[in-house]
């Protein structure tokens, strides 16, 4: 166990990245805000807290399947709005919800195939698959409106036993990316063939009997499934259809699993780093609206953390 | 087997290969047999991996087919091969650095529990026996980035014969082992051949071929040159075999005179506590540098270049006294004054594999010039090389990647000899190079010599350095223990130098 926690902090003999970095900010955070403001740790704040970090946390979440292959998908905002547009349709819930993810599978499918069939790099084909589901949704929903199924809005509002119910969602989706990473083949390949990748050694995995495009396909698809969860998410938070509420999001999740000890060239980053990741963004953004920061100076102080982050691992120094 | 028609488990008959232009198998058939070490063997290029990775289902025959007790078989992936009881340990080491040795013993084919989830319980348990067999104690939870050269080697040894497969394939599988792990590896081979697995053992190594496999199989130019048992064939026959020669004809004819001084080094001491020496390098001389590994040749060689500060001595190129290139001036400085450097590793310290030839060829001509003075593309210069040094290439625009061990050496080597270098200090000269390649570098060295040049070479192949030398300087202890003309100096003879130095110095 302590072994493990020492890992966090040089990880020179883990795959994890350095996960302790983040933990030791999102600590320190959370001790300066509740010594230092009133209102941080209040049950109100607290609530609005979880439920803010939750949409960003279960994109990260997805966003890792793909950085842990090599790859990047910048169309997960565009499924958030997307789906929150579709949610926000007239239909029962029985019927638009499944759907949601079943066009969400469609776009991770798309993205995976141009990029391992079509040999596009990740960035211009999840960028292409951004405006074209960004144009799509507002076709669907020009401006935010419409009404989404009570059940889902049941689903996000409210508490059970005096815990929040997005802090479900969180536990649900992490608890699931935690089975198919770390407990099944599939995960184990995928951080194989990142590793591959990074070490320049494209056709290492394949040498061993593993399906590569294949298993880089349903990272996409994975991606996107979970981003797609973000969007229900949301929905039920604004009680409508949005096409602009997942503008962004993507970026925030690769800042979210970076800031987590992610490695972008594949092949090293763990779901609690990444999870840390999205807390340390979350605390921040909540932390300088009680200080009455400007949003503009937040957006700064954000992206000088990331590169002071990812400044501080640097591949070469884990040795992988 | 005694009987006439001996059983086959795998027959490979008529097996033809093209990479685009390049026809690197021709009509190529091989039988393993159950229970026998087959050695393939023949010079680099000669189409030894392709007709491995053929069988391992990495690559696909364009003409032939591939029988399994009798039986066709398809293998258009590794998957297939690795189905069908072909497990392949490959030359390049492919395990994957992020993952744990465990974990990458049983990529491909884990271990699962009931309902489906990784059974890593299980796979370690299984890979710290797998290790233990090889006399490894290693933790199956290490990552495989930790692991030195070796150990790396011998996990690959490990998933290789870990995947319980009826043909084993090792593609070199010793080239960073000692003699030590050798045997241990040997141990392990006679034990799957006695359970009636077929092995396909390449290597350069002619002890190992002798002392391990039953059959040979030689290969040259991507043709089937013969199969003979083991018992049949002298070391001496099977290099004839693979280049239609025999070994002294490899190397050129000695130089007769030599000029005045051109590299001296004084009082030379590489380390502080190795003990002083003096060595000198004549015009027209091939001067190696010999002893056993990792005495300080490296070192030597590498205080010339200024990545390695040496603890005392003077240094005089052409008769001028230098500051030694670590102090002052580094590499450019003796770049400047005529010495080129030609590193071991020409992967990661010499070529720029993404390049072109051409690229490769004139970038030490672009290095002297002002960073910003327009780069000609000296198409002049590259053609010149090419043609004389008899590179193999489709074109000179081919990244040097693509091209043999051999072809990529001479490039190394055009990037000087196209500066017109005077003095060339060069770390394994035909390390990883066919037999064909080393006797045209070994010439190309000494064309060089005879026109006026000065070389200083370092070799693990001892036979190299007094085929090539015309002086050996016995390196022991970071210091020159004795120098002695090639010609008399025989392989016993170096190493009774260092080892008696040895005792003197204890």
């Amino acid at each position: 166990m302590i072994q493990w926690f020492k890992s966090g902090f040089s990880a020179r003999r883990s795959r994890q990245g350095l996960w302790g970095v983040p933990l030791v900010i999102a600590v320190a955070l959370v001790v300066i805000l509740s010594l230092g403001t009133d209102q941080f740790a209040t049950r109100e704040n607290l609530f609005n807290l979880i439920a803010q970090a939750m949409p960003l946390l279960i994109a990260a979440v997805g966003q890792l399947f793909v950085i842990l292959v090599g790859g990047l998908d910048l169309s997960v905002g565009s499924v958030i709005s997307f789906s929150t547009a579709i949610l926000s349709l007239d239909g029962p819930a029985i019927v638009l919800i499944p759907v949601v993810f079943l066009l969400a599978a469609l776009v991770g499918l798309i993205n995976g195939l141009v990029i391992t069939r079509l040999n596009v790099h990740p960035i211009i084909a999840t960028l292409a698959m951004q405006y074209v589901l960004l144009g799509i949704t507002r076709i669907l929903r020009p401006v935010s409106g419409g009404t989404v199924p009570d059940v889902v809005i049941a689903a996000v509002q409210g508490s059970v036993l005096g815990v929040p119910l997005p802090l479900f969602w969180g536990l649900i989706a992490v608890g699931l990316a935690a089975k198919i990473l770390y407990g099944s083949r599939f995960g184990l390949h995928l951080f194989g063939i990142g590793g591959g990748i990074a070490a320049g050694m494209e056709d290492a995995a394949s040498t061993y009997g593993i399906r590569v495009s294949r298993n880089i396909v349903l990272a996409y698809v994975a991606c996107a499934l979970f981003a797609a969860l973000a969007g229900v998410f949301l929905a039920g938070r604004i009680v409508s259809g949005d096409p602009n509420v997942g503008l962004l999001f993507e970026l925030d999740a690769i800042t979210a699993a970076a800031i987590g000890g992610t490695q972008l060239s594949g092949g090293v980053g763990s779901l609690h780093g990444t999870v840390l990741g999205a807390i340390v963004l979350a605390l921040l953004a909540n932390g300088m609206n009680l200080a009455n920061v400007s949003p503009f100076i937040q957006t700064a102080i954000k992206g000088g953390l990331l590169l002071a982050i990812v400044g501080l691992q640097s591949r070469k120094k884990m040795g992988l | 087997m005694s009987d006439g028609e001996p059983a086959c488990l795998i027959e490979m008959q008529s097996i033809s290969k093209a990479f685009g232009p390049s026809r690197v198998l021709r009509d190529v058939s091989l039988r393993l047999r159950p229970g026998s070490v087959h050695a393939l063997m023949g010079e680099n290029g000669a189409g030894k991996s392709t007709l491995m990775k053929i069988l391992a289902g990495v690559h696909r025959c364009d003409e032939g087919r591939i029988l399994k007790n009798g039986k066709p078989l398809h293998l258009p992936s590794p998957r297939e091969a690795l189905a069908a009881g072909i497990s392949t340990v490959f030359q390049e080491l492919s395990l994957l650095p992020n993952l744990t040795i465990a974990e990458n013993m049983f990529l491909g084919r884990e271990l699962l529990m009931r309902g489906g989830s990784l059974d890593r319980k299980r796979m370690r348990a299984e890979t710290a026996a797998a290790l233990a067999e090889l006399d490894l104690k290693l933790d199956p939870d290490q990552l495989v980035s930790t692991l030195s050269i070796a150990e790396r080697q011998f996990v690959e040894i490990a998933h290789g014969i870990k995947a319980d497969a009826s043909v084993l394939i090792l593609d070199e599988p010793t080239a960073a082992l000692n003699a030590a792990d050798v045997e241990v590896l040997n141990r392990s081979i006679r034990r799957l051949r006695a359970e009636g697995r077929a092995i396909v053992y390449i290597s350069h190594r002619m002890d190992e071929i002798f002392s391990i496999c039953d059959e040979v199989t030689v290969l040259k130019d991507g043709q089937f040159v013969g199969t003979r048992a083991i018992a049949d064939v002298t070391p001496d026959g099977l290099i004839a075999m693979m280049v239609g020669r025999e070994l002294a004809d490899l190397f050129p004819a000695r130089s007769a005179n030599l000029g005045k001084p051109v590299l001296e080094l004084s009082g030379f001491r590489a380390t502080p506590k190795a003990s002083a020496f003096d060595l000198t390098l004549h015009q027209g001389e091939i001067l190696g540098l010999a002893g056993l590994e990792g005495q300080g040749q490296q070192r030597i060689m590498r205080a010339l270049i200024g990545r390695h500060a040496p603890a005392g001595g003077t240094l005089r190129l052409h008769g001028q006294a230098l500051k030694f290139p670590s102090a002052a001036g580094g590499i450019r400085a003796m770049a400047r004054r005529g010495l080129g450097f030609v590193p071991e590793d020409r992967k990661e310290e010499g070529l720029m594999l993404g390049l072109s030839v051409a690229a490769n060829l004139v970038i030490g001509l672009h290095a002297e010039k002002p960073a910003f003075a327009p780069a000609r593309s000296l198409k002049g210069v590259v053609q010149r090389m090419t043609d004389a040094l008899r590179i193999k290439t489709a074109s000179s625009a081919t990244p040097v990647a693509s091209l043999s061990g051999g072809s990529q050496q001479k490039v190394l080597l055009g990037r000087y000899l196209a500066r017109e270098v005077k003095v060339l200090v060069i770390e394994e000269p035909t390390r990883g190079v066919d037999i064909g390649a080393k006797s045209e570098i070994y010439t190309l060295l000494r064309d060089f010599a005879q026109a006026g040049g000065a070389v200083l070479i370092t070799s693990r192949e001892t036979v190299e350095l007094i085929g090539l030398c015309d002086r050996l300087a016995v390196v022991h202890g970071d210091t020159v223990v004795v120098e002695l003309p090639a010609a008399e100096a025989t392989e016993h003879s170096i190493l009774a130098a260092a080892l008696t130095a040895e005792g003197v110095a204890a």
